[in-house]
């Protein structure tokens, strides 16, 4: 064949080559065009920027020719091994021009300077070791709590067009907007400024599902039928409530949460139409949520969302609270009408709450009703500080580790840079510039960085998985999802390179500046320890000692608060007492029947062996549980409003005696106190004193249900005991009798002569027997339960406790270096002195001596930084004020002691150095 | 430095795309699908061979880079000709082959299957 030149405007035959313009063929998958891309971006870069382009036309209409897994596999081969070859000669050969034309580019110098920084870095592998260690704790520490905190309070909620969403919020007895009553919520529906208004509530009590695989219990809340569309979601299978399920009466429905669906139901493909038991009660499953949410609370999750239609599944009481203006129990989500801002909701809103407060005005007085933006509420206004104050804590406590962290590796590398200074100057004297000297560094630290924020990520994402098994004191904990995502790894990135530069600055910008012929001389001379680097490093043990205070008194004060905690008289005797956790709500009793239930399941335990008291209640002493607004006579509430909100809890008569809670006053409840006579109540001391001003003057007093006619009178006054929580006994609560007013679910707690937890499985046996329909859903003893009450202050306590360990090793260690540094460089004047005459004890004494200055110093800023971050803790402190005197001194006095210990060690051995041999260097 | 693509005898890829741009003026993918089909499906020009070979015979004047030819073209694609000096290359290796050939048939070496 021989040349055939033509025109440039002449098409090539089809016959030899096909026309440009043929159609690549299917277009690959977006993963092999990553791949393809990354194979190109090993070409070097000129070369990459003529072809790169065509060469990935190229790739693609390879592999989209290809058919079939084998021959794909064979293209890959192929084009893989191009790739190398080629790439590897232009590589070398781009390289050879560079370096032939003496030009390095800044890209080069960085290799160049990385790949030295590496190489000092291999050449102390403990220290690198060390320092990225360190730095994992620290970074991993700071990942985890952001991750928990972000969850918390900053992530975005996945709402279409979150701006036009509001919350809206009636206020509490108190004054402070909080949760609205279903009929408030109704009133707010059917105001024009809203084009979506949604209730929703959770169910507090788990909803049991009586599954294939045995009960078991879900987290579940009520929402209205307009909740998806006031969040703009959509679900993600069948379909959300419709408006009529907004009603009892009609079906009850249910929608389950995705992630449920896929863990509970194993992706069940039917669900939708499914109908299940739940509560006892046959509820039909319309459809799987929104992918986007998996709950109303975030970070709690849920299960299933419930339609009002389906309340009765928690009971009577739930679904009378949802025509009662005195109970609050629902959040109210609203989508703003088109063109309507959120001042104008407002107006709205006040006017409605004028207008209730008009036509209703024993509970609607006073009571404003206020609307949020969206962004300014994170799970309810009423919860919000709590969140806050954890969240705040927790990240202030991994920011002061993570400082520490910096200022210990700052030290450290100065160390190191010293012992640098001479090489350095030389460096500086050939003609390199400060900042390059700077940047050797500055790299070092950030390979260390980088290291340990990868280390740190791994540590992160273990320590992650454990958080929602964590006893953090917010309801709802156990349902919490907390997300690794790339809002996480983004957040790890950014620190690492704050860190990094935090920690490896100081030692870049000193040696930097160090003056070349001062150095030389010092290097030569074995002295280098400048007056700024001196000055410098005993800043960093400065930092460091404070630092360290705040973390010790942190845990001085939470572990006093413990203390107080274990040592509380808690009011009761809770010794070989036994509880059993009962639900009789499937059996579909009625009032009266139910009534004798309990009793008769009273008096089959109390015949029991073994057994010396039982009783019911519906909440265990230290428990959280329901609280209604109550009106109190001769009472008015220094809010202003008529009625308090008042703790609650039904029992039958003999459970004050069981559980040892002694009545102060009156009588406890008997057979005086009929099924059909007048309510008869009895409160603890915290009521009769709060309303009445003692157990005495209590007794005959009445109370009644705001909006209520029906008045109970106060037949005795029992001795205060924890009501929500152990550190909380002076609260007033009140107590039904289990006579009048009979519960569905409640506890049996039995007291014995002997080991309590014996007696467990003949109760529930017992209480099986005698009800089929009953369900056990819990059971233990009270001192267990009590002592799951110091759970979280224990954590709080223990999780401080390792960071201030943590802490007080890292300024340890850094009192240390500077000491150890510090005698090593005087090692011949110490020894002049010692052949002088001086004592070792003394050099000793003196060298310490110098340090502590420096240690009072941290110390001393350390208490100012302690007194003002101490009040933090305030409302995590019980019996001890976050002021405490003796607390503060003890958190000095023992860093004082870390500071002597950890000077003394290296000022010892170099008191005992022989002094002709440290002389010898002279 | 570069090997001298013009350098006989030819690189198989250099040849190839000497021989697919002889017929007129191809972008890469024209080039690879022209060498296999003349080859029969036995050569196909890996990218990164196709490329490097076409930036060393551009830095050696053996091919240029053109407009895109003509209207059903594609504009997003860069085009390469071959140069008289590309052509004069391709007659030497011709010549050289042919050459090669005839010394072998006079020597009555044949292939088995001819």
């Amino acid at each position: 064949m021989s040349p055939d030149p033509r025109g440039p405007d002449t098409t090539p035959p089809p016959t030899t080559a096909p026309p440009p313009t043929q159609s690549p063929g299917p277009t690959p998958s977006p993963r092999s065009a990553t791949l393809a891309r990354l194979l190109i971006r090993l070409y070097p870069r000129a070369f990459r920027d003529a072809h790169g382009q065509e060469m990935e036309h190229l790739f693609r209409v390879r592999l989209g020719r290809s058919t079939g897994p084998v021959s794909r596999m064979g293209v890959w081969v192929r084009l893989v091994a191009d790739t190398i070859e080629n790439a590897w000669v232009l590589r070398r050969r781009a390289r050879h021009q560079s370096r032939q034309r003496g030009e390095e580019g800044a890209m080069n110098t960085l290799i160049h300077d990385t790949r030295q920084a590496l190489r000092h870095l291999l050449r102390a592998p403990a220290f690198g070791v060390a320092a990225v260690a360190l730095l994992a704790v620290g970074l991993g520490a700071n990942i985890t709590v952001f991750t928990l905190v972000d969850a918390m309070l900053f992530r975005p909620l996945p709402w279409d067009d979150p701006d036009r969403v509001v919350m809206v919020y009636q206020d509490s007895d108190d004054g402070e907007p909080n949760s609205s009553s279903f009929p408030a919520y109704r009133d707010m529906a059917d105001s024009d400024v809203f084009a979506e208004v949604s209730a929703m509530s959770p169910a507090f009590a788990a909803i049991t599902w009586e599954s294939p695989e045995g009960p078991l219990d879900l987290a579940a809340e009520y929402a209205t039928a307009s909740y998806l569309d006031a969040v703009g979601l959509a679900p993600l299978r069948g379909r959300w409530f419709a408006p009529e399920h907004d009603r009892v009466g009609s079906e009850p429905v249910a929608v389950i949460s995705e992630a449920a669906w896929r863990k509970v139901m194993g992706n069940d493909p039917d669900v939708v139409g499914r109908v299940i038991r739940l509560n006892g009660q046959s509820v039909r499953i319309i459809g799987v949520g929104p992918r986007e949410i998996s709950g109303s609370y975030p970070p709690r999750t849920t299960d299933l969302w419930l339609s009002i239609s389906s309340t009765p599944l928690s009971g009577p009481f739930r679904v009378s609270n949802l025509d009662r203006r005195s109970d609050h129990w629902y959040d109210v989500r609203a989508r703003l009408a088109e063109n309507t801002t959120v001042e104008q909701a407002q107006a709205a809103m006040d006017a409605l709450a004028a207008r209730l407060a008009e036509n209703f005005p024993e509970f609607n007085r006073g009571r404003d009703i206020t609307v949020f933006r969206s962004s300014d509420v994170r799970i309810h206004p009423g919860e919000d500080g709590s969140l806050f104050l954890i969240g705040g804590l927790l990240l202030s406590v991994v920011v002061v580790v993570l400082l520490l962290t910096c200022a210990n590796l700052a030290n450290l590398l100065l160390v190191r840079g010293l012992g640098r200074s001479g090489e350095m100057a030389i460096r500086r004297a050939l003609g390199a510039s400060r900042l390059r000297v700077a940047r050797l560094f500055l790299l070092e630290s950030m390979i260390l960085a980088v290291a340990g924020g990868v280390a740190g990520l791994a540590l992160a994402r273990w320590a992650v998985g454990m958080i929602p098994s964590l006893p953090i004191p917010v309801p709802g904990w156990d349902h919490v999802e907390l997300l690794f995502d790339t809002r996480v790894v983004l957040f790890a990135g950014g620190l690492v390179v704050v860190t990094g530069v935090l920690f490896g600055l100081a030692p870049a910008v000193r040696s930097a500046g160090a003056d070349v012929a001062g150095s030389l001389r010092d290097e030569r001379r074995g002295s280098s320890m400048g007056g700024a680097t001196r000055r410098l490093r005993d800043a960093l043990v400065v930092v460091q000692v404070a630092a360290s205070l705040v973390l010790v008194l942190g845990t001085g004060l939470l572990a006093r608060s413990l203390s107080a905690l274990q040592s509380l008289d808690p009011g009761l005797d809770a010794d070989r007492v036994a509880w059993v956790r009962a639900d009789l709500g499937r059996a579909g009793l009625e009032a009266d029947e139910l009534r004798i239930a309990v009793d008769e399941m009273i008096e089959n335990v109390e015949s029991m062996p073994g057994v010396t008291g039982a009783a019911v209640t519906t909440r265990l002493p230290a428990q959280g549980g329901g609280s209604t607004t109550t009106v109190v006579e001769d009472y008015t509430p220094p809010t202003g409003t008529d009625a308090v909100e008042l703790a609650f809890a039904v029992v039958s008569a003999e459970y004050f005696r069981t559980l040892g809670v002694p009545v102060v006053a009156g009588r406890t409840f008997g057979p005086d106190d009929s099924p059909d006579g007048p309510a008869s109540i009895m409160v603890n001391e915290a009521a009769a004193r709060r309303f009445w001003g003692g157990a005495q003057q209590a007794l005959g007093r009445r109370t009644r249900s705001q909006g209520g006619s029906a008045w109970r009178t106060v037949v005795g006054v029992v001795g205060d005991s924890p009501v929500s929580t152990l550190s909380e006994s002076t609260r007033p609560i009140m107590y039904f009798f289990s006579g009048q007013r009979a519960p569905s679910s409640f506890y049996v707690v039995t007291r014995t002569d002997g080991d309590p937890s014996a007696l467990l499985s003949p109760v529930r046996e017992g209480l099986a027997a005698l009800r089929s329909s009953v369900n056990i859903t819990g059971q233990g003893t009270l001192a267990g339960w009590l002592g799951e009450g110091l759970a979280a202050p224990r954590f709080a306590a223990g999780m401080m406790g390792a960071f201030s360990l943590l802490a007080l090793l890292l300024a340890g260690l850094g009192i240390y270096a500077v000491v150890a540094f510090s005698v090593a460089r005087r090692t011949a004047e110490l020894g002049i002195r010692i052949a002088l005459g001086a004592g070792r004890d003394r050099v000793t004494r003196m060298v310490v001596r110098e340090v502590v200055g420096t240690v009072g110093l941290g110390v001393l800023a350390g208490l100012v930084l302690a007194r003002l971050a101490a009040t933090r803790l305030d409302g995590l402190l019980f019996g001890v004020n976050s002021t405490d005197p003796l607390t503060f001194l003890g958190a000095a006095a023992f860093l004082v002691t870390v500071g002597v210990v950890a000077a003394w060690v290296p000022a010892r051995r170099a008191a005992r150095t022989d002094p002709v041999e440290a002389m010898r260097g002279v | 430095m570069a090997p001298d693509p013009s350098a006989l005898p030819l690189r198989p890829a250099v040849l190839h795309i000497l021989l697919a741009l002889s017929t007129g003026d191809l972008h890469g993918l024209g080039i690879a699908d022209a060498a296999e089909a003349v080859s029969e499906g036995t050569v196909e020009l890996g990218p990164g061979t196709l490329y490097r070979s076409l930036s060393e015979m551009s830095d050696a004047g053996l091919v240029q880079m053109v407009a895109a030819p003509g209207p059903e073209a594609d504009p997003r694609r860069k085009y390469y000709r071959i140069t008289p000096s590309g052509q004069a290359v391709l007659a030497d290796e011709v010549a050289r082959l042919e050459r090669l050939v005839g010394a072998v048939r006079s020597r009555n070496v044949r292939p088995e299957t001819a």
